[in-house]
């Protein structure tokens, strides 16, 4: 995957919003092609309907939060296609919040009898339901690839809890929050496949996160970028959660 | 329940609220069954659903008032929007001598009301997305609705409710009768999937189906053309009515469609709901910190959506908290499409914010923050930019607009 400035339009695929999309998830999409345009680097929001085919040569591909039912249809309708598989197997990056990334693992449950459904299978995780149903604001540390730390603030609502088995690395360790439902950890990370909890626009209070998808799926670093009201917005949710206010 | 009405005064008095969830609260402590007892004894209407309630039982209890010639004794309503249990059991408490109750009902309390209450009428007017963070899931409550319908039998109540909403049509199945009114809505991002089967749904330019299970859009009784109530008999009655948007003339076509249900003439109908201007603040002009402003409420993605074209001054005063009352979630944010403002400079103001400007920045809509409502009012950038017939409009979730009602000395 290169910037080439000859090249087509790097592509963010969002994927079946109308299923994915329940808590405005498709802000993690328009964040992450502002961002590219904003550096002056051509890019294009590609949604994509459930039937729609799954472009393969997508940059980063993005999931969201969705009902139980909807989980369903949308594990269905991903593997029936088979497009967001080869893409990754072509270098793409794969980014799912909450319900989103429930089904990136072997399994999950569904509905008042806790039917087990298979996943997606790109994640070594299973989600079984909680003891309890995680909603609220959440903080947490993520070690960057350069081994500084930063705080991923956001709001997570679930009723799964999720194990991580030997093949997936947990993406940042709790400071606030259930994330994977102990209160220890959030989220996982498997080769170009990320997940984590806190769902919707996620990516607009984390501008690191949403710079290192970029760069992971670009193959370089990115240009900075001065952005005032979102460092104000981080400091005030950061201060607040830590105070338990919502 | 004159120590429900003491602390009522004492709430008032304190600056809290209007009084009447405090007022239900101490009675329905001192007698539990309260709710069972003073909805019971009554010929009863109900209106729900995410939004248009408030406004919708305004127009209806206005049209039945008319149709009755009341002078508000014979019909009571809980005006304030306080549609919980607390609340209804506060407006009932206050006028034991109505025979008629209009209802607002939260949507949490429907169940109980067709349970307890045998209404005549229950109004089903749309289901979204509203406060996730504690409802968890639309179809929870639909079903909770449609076991209450399918239990109540016989008995249960003619509904008027919306065709154009799937969930709405599945919850009705069950129904003893239903008055269908088509309201051709903006936002329909909450019916992709069928609730019957699960399948996704299709949606044509005028109705839905499921291609993989018999539930479709049936055949409406009653839709809006133009500013026009028009029914399936042919007839047609302009609504000419004081509260603006097209989502006010499905609400108006709702509640005139139960109200002829009621045994209200159209025209008394029409009457009534023509007085109806400013239900519970809503689109209420006043002046704060010396700015004349209209006063606008929408509560989730579909209220924003429907109510941001309604929106004309430049510039526009946006105002967002998330406390319970609003959802503690602002995730929804980025379900309105913000980017309609581009051109337009916008004022963000309420204790969230500055979460908007983030919103307002990938949308590409210049703006300010300034989280003091009073002093985001009060700004420079208003002078000059309205008069008495071209009041800024302010657009909030539900806590800044009750503290804007009470600095425009409206509540």
């Amino acid at each position: 995957m290169s910037a080439d400035m000859n090249a087509a339009p790097v592509k963010i695929v969002l994927l079946y919003q109308s299923l994915l999309g329940i808590y405005g998830d498709h802000g993690n999409a328009v964040v992450l092609t502002k961002r590219l345009q904003q550096r002056g680097i051509d890019a294009e929001l590609v949604p994509i309907s459930p039937g729609d085919p799954v472009p393969t040569d997508g940059a980063v591909y993005l999931m969201g939060g969705g009902e139980d039912f909807a989980q369903t249809t949308a594990v269905h309708e991903l593997k029936a296609d088979g497009g967001l598989f080869t893409a990754l197997d072509n270098g793409a990056v794969l980014f799912a919040v909450c319900a989103g990334y429930q089904i990136c693992g072997k399994s999950f449950t569904i509905g008042a009898r806790d039917e087990i459904i298979d996943g997606l299978g790109l994640l070594d995780i299973e989600t079984r339901r909680g003891p309890e149903r995680a909603v609220g604001e959440s903080l947490s540390r993520w070690t960057m690839p350069d081994g500084t730390v930063s705080l991923i603030t956001g709001f997570e609502n679930h009723g799964g809890w999720t194990e991580l088995g030997s093949d997936a690395t947990p993406l940042t360790s709790m400071e606030v929050g259930w994330g994977n439902g102990d209160g220890q950890t959030d989220g996982a990370v498997q080769s170009r496949v990320i997940g984590i909890y806190p769902h919707g626009p996620v990516l607009a209070r984390n501008p690191d996160l949403a710079d290192h998808l970029l760069s992971t799926a670009l193959g370089h670093e990115l240009e900075p970028i001065d952005q005032p009201e979102i460092d104000a917005l981080r400091s005030r949710r950061i201060e607040a959660v830590r105070a338990g206010r919502p | 329940m004159l120590a429900g009405r003491t602390a009522a005064l004492a709430s008032r008095l304190s600056g809290r609220g209007s009084g009447a969830s405090i007022r239900g609260k101490i009675t329905t402590k001192l007698d539990p069954k309260a709710f069972a007892e003073l909805i019971a004894s009554r010929r009863i209407a109900a209106v729900t659903g995410t939004n248009g309630k408030t406004t919708t039982t305004h127009l209806l209890t206005a049209a039945v008032r008319a149709g009755l010639d009341d002078d508000g004794g014979q019909v009571v309503t809980n005006a304030d929007g306080a549609n919980l249990h607390h609340g209804i059991v506060s407006a009932l408490g206050e006028a034991p001598q109505a025979t008629t109750a209009i209802l607002e009902t939260d949507e949490r309390v429907v169940a109980d009301t067709v349970r307890l209450g045998h209404p005549e009428i229950l109004v089903l007017l749309n289901f979204s997305r509203d406060q996730l963070d504690r409802n968890h899931e639309l179809a929870f409550l639909g079903r909770d609705w449609r076991s209450a319908l399918a239990a109540a039998g016989p008995d249960g109540p003619m509904v008027i409710a919306n065709s154009a909403d799937p969930l709405i049509v599945w919850v009705c199945q069950r129904a003893r009768a239903v008055v269908w009114v088509d309201t051709k809505p903006r936002w329909t991002a909450d019916s992709t999937l069928c609730p019957n089967c699960g399948g996704v749904l299709i949606h044509e330019t005028d109705s839905w189906h499921c291609p993989d299970c018999p539930l479709a859009q049936p055949e409406a009784d009653w839709w809006v053309d133009g500013e026009e109530a028009v029914s399936r008999k042919g007839d047609r009655h302009h609504l000419d009515l004081q509260v603006p948007g097209h989502f006010n003339l499905t609400n108006a076509t709702c509640a005139l469609a139960a109200a002829v249900e009621m045994g209200i003439s159209p025209d008394d109908a029409l009457a009534g709901m023509r007085t109806v201007s400013s239900p519970a603040g809503r689109y209420a002009t006043t002046t704060i910190s010396g700015t004349k402003v209209r006063l606008l409420l929408s509560k989730n993605p579909a209220g924003w959506t429907e109510s941001l074209p309604l929106t004309a001054s430049d510039p526009l005063v946006l105002a967002i908290d998330a406390v319970a009352a609003d959802g503690k979630d602002v995730s929804w944010l980025w379900d309105v499409d913000y980017e309609q403002l581009a051109g337009r400079m916008v004022i963000c103001t309420g204790p969230r914010a500055l979460d908007l400007a983030v919103r307002l920045d990938y949308a590409g809509v210049d703006h300010v923050v300034i989280e003091d409502l009073a002093e985001a009012l009060d700004s420079p950038l208003l002078a000059g930019h309205w008069d008495d017939d071209h009041p800024i409009d302010v657009l909030s979730t539900y806590t800044p607009f009750q503290k804007l009602r009470r600095l425009g000395g409206l509540a």
